[in-house]
């Protein structure tokens, strides 16, 4: 799985972009059951795309207006209940804002009068700001209303003023027709987009005039019309003829943030002004915007898209409507397709000069909140210190900065990977305090505090002969408590009790307790470093006591383990860590029916078993006590490129025994493991590509000086040591090296790779007192090679053992490397 | 063992005159070179003549012999003195049991052997096998594993059953010294003895009849095919082996176990960790570092920092 996948996540970008990011895990399982739940997120987009708010005064309304409209809308939509799928552009509430070169007159008057045409006299510095709504409220429009037909003769063309009042009229089509041009122009044209009405609608004529009424003031039109053609069956086609507005041509282009900028008010123009007073006030006007634009802050957009702007600029020679429409999309698909979903093209300025200037809102964070949630959604106030939810916050997602949705998602996967709430929302809203601010919420649900488990198994173990038997079948399971998040700070205890039979846990007890004290320099310094304590036993079969081939049965050895551990984990990324602590441990073996054995069994050739083989302990009385430290230090920079794993791991670790313990054992045991993928092909990365194909190599060192007993002694063979022999089967030495290659190719969404494997003992299985390698009759090195095919989590793989010779398929459950 | 009495040497009265004579010379020549005790090892595979050629030496039945299995798996020391000079031989119990070297039997031997020096190895085979094979090579290995390479210089290679027709085409002198180079080889392979320092002291070969069938010369001395008598000659070439400068083996503790790999270089553990501090943890430490500079960072993140300069 991708490392950042927080369980059922949604995000949920609504009319105004706002992230709602939702996820839900199985509260219930327990945090060291591995939860497999699938990752999805969507991102919901309600929005109606036609639907935006009724500004009251369209013209006028200032910038802030435009925002509060914003948010109205969004509560509109919502209950609207449209929803639609996110897309690169979502048209959200901001059809262009025009400002005019000079015409505010003409414009806020609202008429078919328009932007004053070329007769611009070139004082561009006066703008105005024009909200151009483009819909009507849907509420009350209902498709399964019947409708009235026109009760006009047909294929006769009717004024808008003509139509009448009381009527439903249903419209059969939309055609508009560009005066300019003197041609009809489809649906696909960029225009179409402002008007809310279908083709099928039914409409009064209210509705029509409103229509009307905002497309003529939204400055994109000089002269608008609307008129019906009366069809024989009673509905309308509708004829919109329109006058593009136009401006002086330009060949500059500048973008700018204007978000979070104190917005100034036009004065009220007064229609009796003289000449000069009008002069006056166009001054006025193009002062202050010009100092606008000084005191505007660069955007984000960069010079390759700039650039692209320009060429629509210079290609189209006039500034028309239509252009402004395709640069405002242009501008904001850049930005939301960088995941500035909250940056909007608000109004452009000072036309009919040379240039052309974009206004953008780039979504300004002027507040981040972090609330908590009870199950019911009320706010509560939160057990968890506000401290450690912040610092896995991306300093972008901090007050200052842009909002990116990609932010959004990283706080998303970072507060998942703490572990402590069920739901996390992500929620960026517009300020309404501060203009073109966001206010990024951050909702959590916190998990349970405390939880117990009790997982049952039953286990079917082969009886004789490999068989299994009615008799063999165990009821297992593990029962297990978590305390976590104490006093807020995310430390936790967990403690957990597993057996294979509940009938006979003597048998095999394994118990863990564990304490996890995370930010142990303090919860605001960002060294990241985590102290572990935990007591646990483990009972494993030793892979030392085990025969080569040709060899039958080889009594088997458990070594149990039981101690305290304490560690320090710092954190340098995601997968890099270095870890430090120090391990004390009582080692017992025991021979196949629990007894304390220290020597190795070994059948004899007359058949008999003697109990004279290798030591199992460095004490030589089957129990051993030692202290040692032990540190880890791991370098993981791997990534995924479509799913194929890539990058380096070097994990290197260090037993240092400190000469505590059983014959003072005193030795430093060593690994060494590097491992390299290397991508053989470049690929397009993204969703559905196909993934490189991929070489993996890797070599393991592992060699001891000092003491070393059996149960330390590095083992030769296995799925994870060299594949084609059964674990230990080469031998078991002091100094060991590992080298495998493994070529992966992709097919389909999976991969089949071929591979080769050799382990060594370099000669040291001698090392290792009573030469357990030799004992059983291990070559002490052996390589491998074959083929094998990943298939979900199972790899199956025909391997060749190359000592004897002959094959074998496996199945196998997780990575190799 | 050791506390075993030392019994007068009588059997040396069985021997004909001449190879008595003979004998006590050599004896004389031996503490000639303050040598007054003689250790001899006799090891070999199972069912070989280890203890005829025992009995023979001595000049009485000192060990058991059976003729189809071996006496338990006790080595055994006979210890004959006379005149002021002590002859030890120890007879071990074959080495090869199924087809492997006995790894048991070879401890018991090594856990007998302890604190003793031993003076001669006699590595017994047959004359009259005709092959050798790869178990040849491993009890050749598991005697130097057990020894050191050291011992070759105090061994002698004694064939047995000297007293055979060879097979058609040969005549006895080819057959034997083919025998003897191919038994040579076996052991210079064994023991890992390059092939220079092999030729440098050459392991002699020597004939040994044990039958009673055994021809004698007109001093009623057991000879071999080729007109040698055998004992004297087997006691000459000890003699001189043992003169010819090299250590006798002195097996103690440190021998047996070899030695104690969990010491070695335990005294160097401070060093390693200090390398492995320094050049293995820091490094790793360092490619992190360098990792974490290196980290694509997602291109809003790069903006965000304004390090974009409007580039993206």
């Amino acid at each position: 799985m991708s490392s950042f996948a927080a369980p059922g996540q949604l995000l949920n970008p609504t009319l105004s972009p706002s992230i709602r990011p939702r996820r839900k895990s199985a509260t219930a399982t327990a945090a060291y059951t591995p939860i497999f739940s699938s990752t999805a997120i969507r991102c919901d987009l309600s929005s109606s795309s036609s639907s935006s708010s009724q500004n009251p005064e369209p013209l006028k309304s200032a910038p802030h207006k435009t925002l509060r409209s914003l948010s109205k809308s969004l509560a509109l939509s919502t209950a609207a209940g449209l929803l639609l799928h996110f897309s690169p552009l979502p048209s959200l509430i901001s059809h262009t804002v025009l400002g005019s070169g000079n015409g505010n007159g003409d414009l806020s008057g609202g008429g078919g009068g328009g932007g004053g045409g070329g007769g611009g006299d070139g004082s561009g510095g006066f703008w105005s700001r024009v909200f151009c709504p483009v819909a009507i409220a849907k509420d009350d429009e209902s498709p399964s209303q019947e409708w009235d037909s026109h009760g006009l003769p047909a294929n006769i063309v009717v004024q808008l003023n003509k139509l009448s009042g009381f009527k439903k009229y249903k419209v059969s089509d939309i055609l508009f027709f560009d005066r300019r041009r003197w041609t009809t122009v489809g649906t696909e044209d960029s225009f179409f987009e402002m008007v809310s009405l279908r083709p099928g609608g039914i409409y009064t004529k209210a509705h029509l005039q409103k229509e009307l009424e905002t497309l003529a003031t939204c400055g994109m039109f000089e002269k608008v019309d609307l008129e019906g053609k009366t069809n024989p069956d009673g509905t309308l086609a509708l004829t919109i003829s329109f006058t593009e507005s136009t401006w002086q041509s330009a060949d500059k282009f500048r973008c700018i943030n204007v978000g979070l900028m104190p917005q100034s008010k036009p004065i009220e123009m007064d229609p009796d002004m003289t000449d000069k007073e009008k002069l006056e006030y166009f001054r006025s006007q193009e002062k202050d915007y010009r100092r606008r634009i000084d005191r505007a802050r660069p955007c984000l957009l960069p010079l390759p898209v700039h650039r692209e702007v320009l060429q629509m600029l210079r290609d189209q020679g006039k500034v028309s409507a239509r252009l402004l429409q395709k640069i405002r999309d242009r501008v904001q698909k850049w930005y939301h397709d960088e995941g500035y979903a909250c940056a909007q093209v608000v109004n452009f300025g000072n036309l009919n000069t040379k240039e052309v200037v974009c206004e953008v809102v780039e979504g300004d964070i002027t507040q981040l909140v972090v609330q908590f949630q009870d199950k019911l959604g009320n706010v509560v106030e939160g057990n968890t210190q506000l401290p450690v939810v912040r610092r896995e916050m991306p300093r972008q997602l901090r007050q200052g900065h842009v909002f990116n949705i990609e932010a959004g998602k990283q706080a998303l996967r970072n507060i998942n990977s703490l572990a402590l709430f069920s739901n996390i929302e992500v929620n960026p809203r517009p300020d309404e305090k501060n203009e073109g601010g966001i206010i990024v919420e951050i909702k959590l649900k916190e998990l349970e505090q405390k939880t117990a488990e009790v997982n049952t198994e039953w286990s079917i173990v082969p009886g004789r002969g490999g068989r299994p038997t009615l008799a063999s079948i165990q009821p297992g399971g593990t029962v297990s408590f978590e305390h976590r998040n104490i006093k807020g700070l995310n430390r936790s205890i967990l403690g957990s009790v597993t057996t294979s039979n509940f009938l006979n846990p003597q048998d095999d007890l394994a118990f863990k307790l564990e304490y996890v004290h995370p930010y142990l320099d303090g919860v605001y310094n960002p060294r990241n470093r985590t102290l572990r304590a935990s007591c646990f036993n483990s009972r494993k079969l030793s892979p030392v006591f085990t025969g080569g081939p040709g060899v039958d049965e080889v009594p088997p050895i458990w070594v149990d383990r039981a101690g305290v551990k304490a560690n320090i984990t710092e954190n340098f990324t995601r997968q890099s860590k270095f870890t430090y602590g120090l391990v004390m441990e009582e080692i017992t073996t025991r021979d196949e029916s629990s007894h304390i054995s220290p020597n190795g069994q070994r059948v004899l050739p007359s058949g008999g078993i003697s109990a004279d083989g290798p030591p199992t302990t460095l004490s030589g009385t089957g129990i051993d006590r030692m202290a040692f430290v032990q540190a880890n230090i791991t370098r993981d920079n791997t990534k995924f490129v479509n799913g194929a794993i890539v990058g380096e791991r070097n994990v290197f670790q260090v037993d240092q025994g400190l000469g505590l313990g059983s014959k003072f054992p005193f030795f430093n045991r060593h690994q060494l493991t590097l491992t390299r993928f290397l991508q053989l092909k470049q690929v397009e990365e993204g969703a559905g590509k196909p993934p490189p194909p991929v070489l993996v190599l890797h070599g393991h060192y592992g060699g001891c000086v000092g003491d070393l007993p059996s149960y330390d002694a590095f083992t030769l063979g296995g799925p994870y040591s060299v594949r084609g022999y059964n674990m230990g089967e080469l031998g078991a030495a002091r100094n060991i090296i590992e080298l495998s290659t493994e070529l992966r190719i992709p097919v389909r969404n999976t991969h089949v790779y071929l591979f080769a494997e050799h382990g060594n003992d370099l000669g040291s299985s001698k090392d290792v007192k009573g030469n357990p390698t030799e004992v059983y009759r291990r070559m002490g090195h052996g390589s491998s090679y074959g083929f094998g095919a990943k298939l979900g989590l199972v790899r199956a793989e025909y391997a060749v053992d190359h000592n004897s010779g002959t094959g074998a398929l496996f199945f196998r459950f997780g990575e190799r490397f | 063992m050791a506390s075993q009495l030392i019994r007068e040497w009588s059997g040396i009265q069985q021997f004909p005159l001449a190879t008595q004579t003979k004998l006590l010379e050599l004896l004389a020549k031996l503490k000639h070179e303050n040598v007054t005790t003689l250790t001899i090892l006799v090891m070999g595979k199972g069912g070989v003549g280890k203890s005829s050629t025992v009995n023979s030496i001595i000049g009485e039945r000192a060990v058991a012999v059976s003729a189809f299995q071996s006496e338990g798996l006790r080595p055994v020391m006979v210890s004959r003195s006379r005149a002021g000079f002590t002859l030890n031989i120890i007879d071990t119990p074959g080495l090869v049991e199924g087809g492997y070297v006995n790894d048991q039997a070879l401890e018991i031997i090594k856990r007998f052997l302890l604190n003793k020096t031993i003076d001669i190895l006699l590595y017994v085979d047959r004359l009259d096998a005709y092959r050798v094979d790869n178990l040849d090579r491993q009890v050749v290995k598991a005697i130097t594993d057990s020894f050191g390479k050291g011992i070759w210089h105090r061994a002698l290679v004694v064939l047995t059953h000297a007293q055979l027709s060879p097979p058609d085409c040969l005549n006895y002198e080819d057959f034997f010294s083919k025998r003897s180079e191919a038994l040579l080889k076996v052991v210079r392979l064994g023991a890992r003895i390059r092939r220079q320092d092999f030729q440098g002291a050459a392991i002699p070969v020597v004939l040994v009849e044990n039958s009673g069938r055994c021809n004698k010369n007109e001093n009623d001395e057991k000879i071999l095919p080729n007109g040698t008598a055998w004992i004297p000659n087997l006691i000459e070439t000890i003699t001189n082996v043992i003169s010819n400068g090299s250590k006798a083996i002195v097996v103690d503790k440190k021998l047996i176990e070899g030695p104690n790999p969990n010491n070695r270089g335990k005294i160097l553990i401070p060093f390693i960790l200090a390398f492995q501090y320094f050049f293995v943890v820091k490094r790793i430490q360092r490619a992190i570092k360098d990792d974490i500079a290196k980290e694509d960072k997602p291109l809003w993140e790069l903006r965000d920092r304004g390090l974009a300069n409007r580039e993206f």
